[in-house]
Parts: structure tokens; sequence; C-alpha cells
């Protein structure tokens, strides 16, 4: 009865307001697109600092960065690297990188691209003073050597396998700036005023709103026949969906996994999605009880079920992950279950039986954060334990900013975490279980994994390489300093009529713009 | 929350009626040397408490993949390593010049004098807009209700009324945008258009919002309206003005709704706090760039120059319309006309 | 009493209201007792199923019935709304009435602290505050406390200086009766009515501030229920499951109509102006 009313009240406003505004000469639906216009919105985000890519750390900022910028290489859709603004690289004799650039690349402000930008681009990461988010990326490289304006070579100080990886027009931060603009507007403006070589020009931005974006016609592929971008920040996810089906965005940056399966149904729209380059996983602390005890981290990973774990978290949207490296990167990964990475409740009881503690002698908080996907998912596991192990794990729900200040900072037992939109192995290996890797938030140490990952980082031969990497996951997920849980898809919700979106697994969006279609 | 003092303003507002201007004036002296010693503490506690809480406005800035040098450099750079008290009174050192201190987190390096305006006019433009709609509502209900008193027209509309603060909002919210959105096509779902680039266009984009925070409002403002009308009814001189034969319809006009009109406004003018920052939820779903979402996007990101400034603006404008409201009611009041 | 309570069910919405409200407390306190289902029961066999006679609210993504979840959570709303308005009341009477009563200074440094929680939102005043203490059940209910404070604090003020001067305690002043014992006997008893309704609306609407904190984020822990987030989750899954978030939301509405109806019956019956003229 109650909702009767709601609907009979609701209903007789809204047809006298549409009274009132038909006066005033506006109609509904009068949200149609023009053709070389397109709205592509950034859904479950509503911050961006800066659109310098030596600066940038956030999602948001890059899925805009690489629509602006040009990387020296980019992923094609099968995930090979190409060429973007190099025309082409040889590794030369003495292990150094040649990069030649393509001719007749201009910058926004008119300015041709020439070696020396790539130089200034990269040494400016390099500049501890400019302190980049991004160092890491470039910090093996030892000097940039100018050949003449189109050639160059990059010197590293002993060969660094993810290089060519972090040199692309992906979550980077190495996309070639113009030394003439960041010198001219100086570093703190030329965050909000960027200036790059890509197929499109920041027009405008409105902080926590949204920005435009207008075609840069001097394009080296072309100009591109979408002349308009607007990109409104739709911070809560499923608003972006609502968004969509009114017609008001006609692509988003992301989808909340839960309304896929009716979305699929949905003719006008279409939904692009594959399993993603990220990796979630529960992040423990092997310098407190009880995770210090590696039969206690055994018995808690065998103890729940990673399948209901994606169905009741992520609506089926995701795969099962029981090592560290997730599907998506190709030969680095192994499929299938692990000794310890499985639900067995009986080997977890065992387990558990070996270790120095008791099951309920301590009393878990299992961190998370927010109110979606992230408080289930730490939700279903601590259910599932408790039931499994007899243990006393609650979970603590705090926001996001504290969570992260608490897991990198120490100050936790066990934490929901993941990590999203890396591209190299490196990033999913060698800083997270090196023991001075600087995404080891629990501390976990072991020189073996130390020596395999050292050597996977520095070998150029991508097989011997795998190699490496398959011996170190073998040692870690016996030692299980981080517990596996799944991989989820990634998602961009496209209106009916708009074509030519091409999706990659680290979740790209502004480098798209340009070859896309609106009707 | 949607303040409901309906009681209580009715005893607030007869002591208003009764001050003179000089009287106002010196309250006012006195309430905002109050303010300003109200503020200093207010933004000092707010400042601890975001110190004191596990968080860090760098990895608000530089996100989840931050490395822990970036970190350390943000934390130079903006001058996060200086003592708390440092910090603090460097802020408050801006604000006396007219300087807001500059964003850490929700928009990194941009002055937070900057941010505000947009903000303020999208919250100030909504708030007015539902509170147009509230006040068009309850005055249909409300005198509605009470010409009927009793009756089942009355009861309807009362009913009615209750219901508008009986829904969540971020329910109704959602009702509005799968009914008169999504299933009709009616209003857009999403988004909000700047009243001074477009004001049909705002008004067009603005209409769902602008309803679910009105609802609750206007349920406030028509069961007030009713108790006040019926009250007034029944008094002295409008009875009195019954028995000179004078027309219903006159004398609900002329006298009744105009006695009516004081305790009626105390009310809406209290919905300041609730237009400012109790519609944040509604904010967000809409997606309304207010100065609520802002707050809130400020206390997550732990970005304390934006926090603090907010609330000193808050206060300021609550401040002012609480002395509007006075000042507007002293003027209706018929006791100072007669 | 009982001449209170008949003159109750002739008011019509009153008595709508608190048929309404003793359902709707039956239902919370007595109804998890009938239902075969446990708020936390988890069933990966039966996720988002619809509504059926089984699970009349059907269930959420970990297969938990809604419904039991809806009561619980009623449990655990009603006790968060009770708890905070009883402490507003108290606090916020107790510092309304000194201010009221002794006017000057304590009016003034009193009343500018309610000036400040006034102006100050709730939503941030609550983040801040689970923020900084971690998100628990007492937090929220300190929250909300802080965000009725002033309202309290308000209504008891203004009254209390109406009273003051009446003829009543001006002849206990004379008679050399202490404050405390004139605020308390004489000035509390004739402040109740007003706080009273203005307790009904605040115990509905700390309900739906609850909701809203849930919503962005600002919940109790889980696994304990509470309306707030059963209606975020369900309006997550709203495509696939809307029966989540309506029938959730319409149960709330539905209490706090009642509650709501409530209120307005007390007001009518205790207030001496409109008594007159029921």
């Amino acid at each position: 009865m109650s909702q009767l009313q709601v609907k009979r009240r609701t209903l007789l406003q809204g047809a006298g307001a549409l009274t009132v505004l038909a006066g005033l000469g506006i109609r509904p639906g009068e949200t149609l697109a023009a053709t070389d216009k397109l709205r592509a919105a950034i859904t479950g985000y509503n911050a961006i600092n800066t659109f310098d890519p030596g600066k940038a750390s956030l999602i948001p900022e890059f899925y805009v960065i690489w629509s602006l910028y040009n990387g020296l290489l980019k992923f094609d859709k099968d995930m090979q690297i190409v060429p973007d603004l190099a025309e082409s690289y040889t590794t030369r004799d003495d292990g150094s990188l040649e990069f030649t650039l393509r001719k007749g690349v201009t910058f926004h402000d008119g300015s041709a691209l020439t070696s020396d930008d790539v130089k200034f681009t990269l040494e400016r990461l390099l500049d501890e003073s400019f302190a980049s988010p991004n160092r890491s990326k470039v910090s093996d490289i030892d000097k940039i050597e100018i050949v003449d304006d189109l050639t160059f070579r990059i010197y590293t100080k002993k060969p660094f396998a993810p290089l060519l990886t972090f040199l692309t027009n992906a979550r980077t931060g190495t996309q070639i700036v113009s030394r003439k603009s960041v010198e001219a507007a100086g570093n703190e403006a030329f965050g909000r005023a960027p200036v790059g070589t890509g197929p499109y020009k920041l027009v405008s931005w409105d902080v926590g709103e949204g920005l435009k974006l207008v075609a840069h016609d001097g394009y080296f592929e072309g100009a591109p026949t979408i002349k308009s971008v607007d990109i409104p920040l739709i911070s809560e996810e499923a608003s972006g969906v609502t968004a969509l089906l009114g017609g008001l965005a006609d692509i988003t940056s992301t989808a909340p996994a839960a309304d896929v399966p009716q979305l699929l149904k949905n003719p006008s729209v279409k939904v692009l999605r594959q399993p993603g380059l990220n990796v979630r996983f529960l992040s423990l602390n092997l310098q407190k009880p009880p995770f210090d005890d590696v039969h206690f981290r055994r018995a808690v990973s065998m103890a729940f079920q990673r399948e209901a774990m994606v169905s009741a978290v992520i609506f089926g949207e995701g795969v099962p992950l029981y090592g560290t490296i997730p599907p998506l990167l190709g030969k680095y990964y192994v499929p299938g279950e692990r000794t310890y990475a499985k639900f067995d409740p009986q080997a977890a009881k065992e387990e558990l039986a070996k270790s120095a503690y008791k099951a309920d002698e301590h009393e878990v908080k299992v961190i998370t954060w927010g109110g979606s996907w992230w408080k289930r998912y730490a939700e279903i596991f601590v259910a599932q334990v408790n039931q499994v192990l007899g243990t006393r794990f609650a979970v603590e729900v705090t926001d996001a900013n504290a969570a992260y200040a608490r897991e990198k900072s120490g100050d936790f037992q066990i934490g929901v975490w993941g990590w999203l939109g890396m591209i190299d192995p490196d990033e999913y290996m060698g800083d997270i279980f090196s023991t001075d890797g600087w995404r080891n938030f629990g501390k976990y140490s072991n020189p073996e994994v130390d020596k395999q990952l050292e050597a996977a980082r520095t070998t150029l031969d991508t097989d011997k390489r795998a190699e490496y990497y398959h011996q170190a996951e073998d040692i870690i997920m016996n030692d299980m300093p981080v517990i596996p849980c799944f991989c989820s898809n990634i998602h961009n919700l496209v209106r009916d009529g708009v074509d030519g979106f091409v999706q990659k697994p680290y979740s790209n969006f502004g480098d798209q713009f340009a070859n896309m279609k609106v009707s | 929350m949607v303040a409901v003092t309906e009681t209580a303003d009715q005893a607030t507002v007869r002591q208003a009626g009764r001050k003179s201007l000089a009287a106002l004036a010196a309250g006012l002296a006195t309430k905002l040397i109050g303010a300003v010693a109200v503020l200093i503490v207010g933004t000092l506690v707010i400042f601890l408490t975001m110190k004191a809480a596990p968080g860090d406005p760098a990895l608000a800035a530089l996100g989840e993949q931050a490395t822990p040098q970036a970190v350390a450099a943000f934390r130079v750079q903006h001058g996060l390593d200086a003592p708390v008290y440092a910090q603090y009174l460097s802020w408050l050192g801006g604000i006396v010049q007219g300087d807001f201190g500059t964003s850490l987190a929700v928009a990194s390096g941009m002055p937070v004098g900057d941010l505000l305006p947009s903000k303020l006019l999208a919250t100030v433009f909504i708030g007015l807009y539902a509170l147009t709609l509230a006040i068009v509502i309850s005055l249909v209900l409300g005198s509605v209700a009470a010409r009927n008193r009793g009756g089942t027209v009355d009861m309807l509309a009362t009913s009615l009324a209750v219901f508008g603060i009986s829904m969540p909002d971020f329910w109704l919210s959602y009702v509005l945008i799968f009914g008169l959105g999504l299933s009709l096509q009616l209003f857009p779902t999403y988004g909000y258009v700047s009243p001074v680039v477009d004001l049909p266009a705002a008004l067009y984009a603005g209409f769902l919002p602008a309803l679910a925070i009105a609802a609750p409002m206007a349920a406030v403002f028509s069961r007030t309206l009713r108790a006040v009308l019926i009250e007034t009814m029944s008094r002295s001189y409008a009875t009195a003005a019954r028995s000179f034969g004078l027309r219903e319809g006159f004398i609900f006009i002329h006298f009744v709704l105009r006695n009516a009109l004081v305790p009626y406004l105390t009310v809406v003018g209290l919905q300041i706090r609730y237009i400012l920052g109790g519609v944040v939820v509604v904010e967000r779903i809409f997606g309304i760039p207010g100065v609520g979402s802002l707050m809130v996007d400020g206390a997550f990101a732990r970005d304390f120059p934006v926090l603090q400034t907010c609330t000193v603006v808050f206060l300021a404008i609550v401040l002012v319309v609480n002395m509007l409201t006075d000042l507007v009611c002293m003027l209706l009041d018929p006791r100072r006309t007669s | 009493m009982p001449r209170l309570l008949s003159g109750f069910l002739r008011h019509r919405t009153g008595a709508a209201g608190l048929f309404i409200t003793l359902f709707v407390l039956a239902a919370v306190f007595i109804g998890p007792s009938l239902l075969p289902f446990g708020p936390e029961d988890m069933d990966f066999m039966a996720t988002l199923a619809p509504p059926s006679l089984s699970h009349w609210f059907g269930t959420d993504s970990f297969g938990r019935d809604v419904l039991a979840r809806v009561l619980a959570g009623g449990q655990v709303s009603i006790f968060i709304s009770a708890a905070s308005v009883i402490l507003a009341t108290s606090v916020g009477c107790t510092m309304g009435i000194v201010a009221g009563y002794h006017g000057g200074w304590a009016d003034a440094s009193l009343m500018r602290i309610v000036d400040l929680l006034f102006a100050f939102p709730a939503f941030i005043l609550a983040m801040l505050l689970m923020v900084l203490f971690g998100f628990s059940t007492l937090n929220i209910v300190l929250a909300l406390a802080l965000v009725y404070l002033p309202i309290f604090a308000r209504i008891s003020r203004n009254t209390t200086m109406l009273i003051r001067e009446e003829p009543f305690v001006q002849a206990s002043r004379l008679m050399g009766r202490r404050p405390l014992a004139i605020m308390f006997t004489q000035i509390l008893p004739n402040i109740t009515a007003p706080i009273m309704v203005q307790a009904s609306v605040a115990l509905a609407f700390a309900i739906i501030l609850e909701a809203g904190l849930s919503f962005i984020g600002l919940g109790v822990q889980p696994p304990t229920p509470s309306l707030g987030g059963i209606m975020a989750d369900g309006r997550e899954y709203f495509g696939r499951a809307p029966w989540v978030l309506t029938l959730s939301g319409s149960a709330i509405a539905f209490a706090l109509l009642g509650i709501n109806l409530l209120g307005d019956g007390i007001r009518d019956m205790t207030d001496p102006r409109l008594k007159e003229r029921i």
C-alpha cells in the first residue's frame, strides 16, 4: 500500500512539472547526441588531481591521460607491444635500446616532437626532486643519449626486463610531454594545462564534476572524427548505469558487476567484458600472530571456497585465483589449484593442528572498506573460515583511506587487498614478494624467492623469465604470504549506436576515443 | 536531517517578534563574536580529529599505487611534515588574509577558494529549487488540510505529508529514477546543469533530485502550516472578522495566512542545515557537485583545508540565514505594523 | 490514562499510528523467533532468490533471508535510534534548561556550542567520529546524538525561557527553593510535551540517517544486519534483485509511517491549544 502512494504522488507531481517544463520549451528525450560528440563517463571515481603523466597516480587520471598523450610504445588489442610515437626500436650490442621516432608528430601547442622531449620526459621522472610517483618505472635507466632529432638511445644500469612494458601508453607515467610547455608553465601548472601529442586536448576541467576535451586536428594518425568528448566523473558506479540507460552517457569506464547479467539482456546497451589484469588477495601481516605461522596461513587459505566468493561477491564476474599472477599475463600465468590454495576443509584442519596457535586463540580483525563488494569480500571470507576452522575472525569496516594507511604501515593482521591495471609480471611478483619490494606490506622474506625474482627482472628472454617466475611462485604458494582469492572481469558499458571501443585487460579508456563512432 | 521544531519555534518566533531592531543589532554583534570563537574551536577540533584519525591525504592523492618515496615527497611538498600546531596556525593565518589554503587530495594543488564558488552555486540552486517545490506542495497540502480539518481530505493530506518524512531519501531517489526517469522517460536520471549556463535545462535536469530533497521538507512544512493555520483560524481576530460577515476566503488570506506565515517561515529557515549538508546522499546519486559532497570527499581524503574551509562557509551561511529569517519574521509580524 | 487512551483511539490517524507501531514492534521483537532462518544463515544454493513462500522478502547475494535480516536490522536500528534520542534528549534538555533558566553568560556559551553543532552537517560529524574511533554501533549512537542534541537544547531553552517568568515559578523562587529543584520539579514537567513530539520525529529520522550513513559505507560492522546496510546492498544489485531494495525500503517506510503518525497523535493529545479543538 505504501508503494502505491509513492507512485501516485510522484506521478502527479511529475506530470505537473512536465506541464511547466513544456511551457518553458523543454522536451524530455532531448538528450540525443550529435555524431561528432562523445560522452564518456568515468564511473566509480570522482578525484582527479593532475593531467601530468609524471605526477599522475590514480586510475581516473590515466583514463584521461591516455587520450592526451602517447607513449613511445603501446599495447595492441592482443596485448602485444607495438610502436606508438616510436617508429621502430632495436636492441644494440651494448644492451642499450635505440629508438627512432615517427616524423611529423606535433604537440598540441604546434611544436614538433623531438628526441629532446623524450629525454626531458624520462629525466624528469628520474629527477628525485620532482618526486614522481612513477619513478620506479624508470629507476633502472642509466642515461638517455640523443643521436639526432628523431633518434635516441636508452641505457640501463643492468638488464631491465620490464622496460618496454613501462614505456607503453598504459598506467606507466612515461607518456611523452613537451619540454617547451612544461618549462613555460612550470610543473604545478602543467598538471592543469597539459600539452601532449595525443588525439585530444583538454578544454576545461571542473573539479569533482568532469572535463571536456576537443580533437587535436594535427594528430599524427589523422584528425579524430569525434570532435569533442565530455567526461563526467560519476562517483557512484550505479549512477553510471542509470546515466547510460537514461541516454546521458555513451560509454562508461566501469560497470557494477551485480548489474551485468541484467544489462546483458538489455538491447539498448552493449556490455564489453573480459578477465582483467588484476589480483584480489588477502594481505597478511607476517610479523604479527597468528599469521606469523605458516601452518595457520595455509589452514586459512584452504578453509574457504573461492568459487563461492566469485559468485557472491562479484556475481560471477571473475575467476578464482590460486596463484599470484593473473590469467591474462600469458606465459607467466600457471593455471589450476595448488596444494595450499584450494578449498579443502579436512586438510585445513590438519594444517591448523600443526600450527603453534589454536583456532580461537587470537581474535582476528579482517580490514576492509566501503559499503559494496569490498565489504562482502571480507564478510564471506570471515563467515566461511569461522565455520570451517572455528576461528574468531571478524570484519572490520573502515574507510578506504584508513585501510590503505593501515595496511601500508603494517598496522593490521589481515586485510582484503587487490592490485589493478598493472601490466608487467615484475609488478605482480618482484614488488610484492621481494624482501625490499615496496608492495610487500606483510614483510615477507625468503632469500630463495629474492634470487629468482631478481633473475626474472634482469632476464630479457621472456621464456626464461617466465621460468623464473614459475619457480618463485611455487615457493611463494607454499609459504602463503598472501592468500590469493580471485581475479575480476573488467567492464565497459556502451550505448547502442556507439562503436569502435576496443577493450584491453588493463582497463583502457581514453586511448580509444579517436577511433569511436557515434550515431 | 530535516529540522522539525514546529512547537518550539513558535515560541522563538514570538520572542523574535517582540525584539526591536536595536536589540537585533546588539544580538547580532554578540552572535558574531560568539561565532568567531566557535569557528576557531570548531576548526581546531576538526583539524586535530583529522590528524589523529588513521589515514593520510598523500594516500588519497596518490592512490593505492603510491610508492613510499612518492608519499614522503608529497608530505614535504605540502608541508605535512611540519609540526601539527604550525600547520593549523598557517591555515588560520591564511584565512585572516582571505586565503583558504590549498587542497591536498580532493584537487591537489588547487586553491580551496577557487573550488568553492561552483559547489556553492550547485548547492544553493538545488536547495532553493527543492525549497520552492516544498513550499508549493506544503501550501497546497497544509491549507487544504487545515480548511477541511477532521475530514477525509485532511486525513489524506496529512497522511501524505507524514509519508514524506517516512521514506529514506536514497530509497525515494531510486523510486524516482526508476519510475519517472527510466520507465516513463520523463526526466534525466543523472547530471547537473549549471543554472548560470542554461536555466531551463538546469531546472529540467535538477527536477528529480530537487523533488527527492523536497519531499521530507514538504512534509514538515505542511504539518507546520496545518497546525498554525488551525490555531490562528480560531483566534479572536479571525472570529471577529467572521462576525463582521467577511467572506471565509478573504479572512483566510488576509488574517489567517498572514499570521501563520511567521512560524511557517521560521521552520523554513531552519532547513538550511539540511539543504547544505544533509543531502549528500541525494547529491551523490544524481551527481550534483554540491558543498556537502565536497565535504564528504574532503573527509574521506583527509583534505583538511577543504574540510575546514567548508565548515567556515557553512557556519557563515547558517548564521546569515538565521538572521535573515529573524528579520523577515519581524517585518511580517502583524503586531509590529499595527 | 484510560481517558487518554480512549481519546487517542478516537484520533483516527493517531490510532492508526499506534496500531502500526505495535505491529512493527511485535514483528521485530517476536517475528525472528518464528522464522526458520537466522539473519546470518548463508545458503549459496539460493542466492538472490525472488520472494516466495519460504522467503517472503527473497534472499540476498549470500542467500540470506531478507525478511530475517530486515527484522534483525530493525532491532538494531530501533536500539540505535532509541539510544541516540535518549542520549540527545537528556544532555540537550539539561543544557537547554540550564541555559534558559540562568540566561546571561551560561546561556550565551551553551548556545554557542549548540550553534556550532547545529551548523555542522550531520554526515560529516558522523564520518569524522567513525573514522577516528572506528565504525561501531556505539559511535553511530554518539554521532546521531550529537546531531539531535542542538535541536533538543534549543527547544528546551526556548520553552524554559517562557516558563521561567510564569507566576508559579516566580513563587517557588520567592519561597527560596533551589534552582536545581525548580528546574526539575517545575520546569521539566512543563516542557515535556514539545520534547516528546520532537523525540518521536527524531526516532523516525534516526533510522533514515543510519540508513544514509550505511549508504556511503559508514554503517555498523558486519555481520550485524542494519536496515541501511540491507538497502545499500539491495541498491547494488537492484537491477537483478529489485525486491531487496524495494521491500526493505517499503518495510522501513511503513514502520516510520507508524511512528510519525503516533507522534502526531501524541502532539495533538498533549498540546493544550490543539486539544480543545479536536
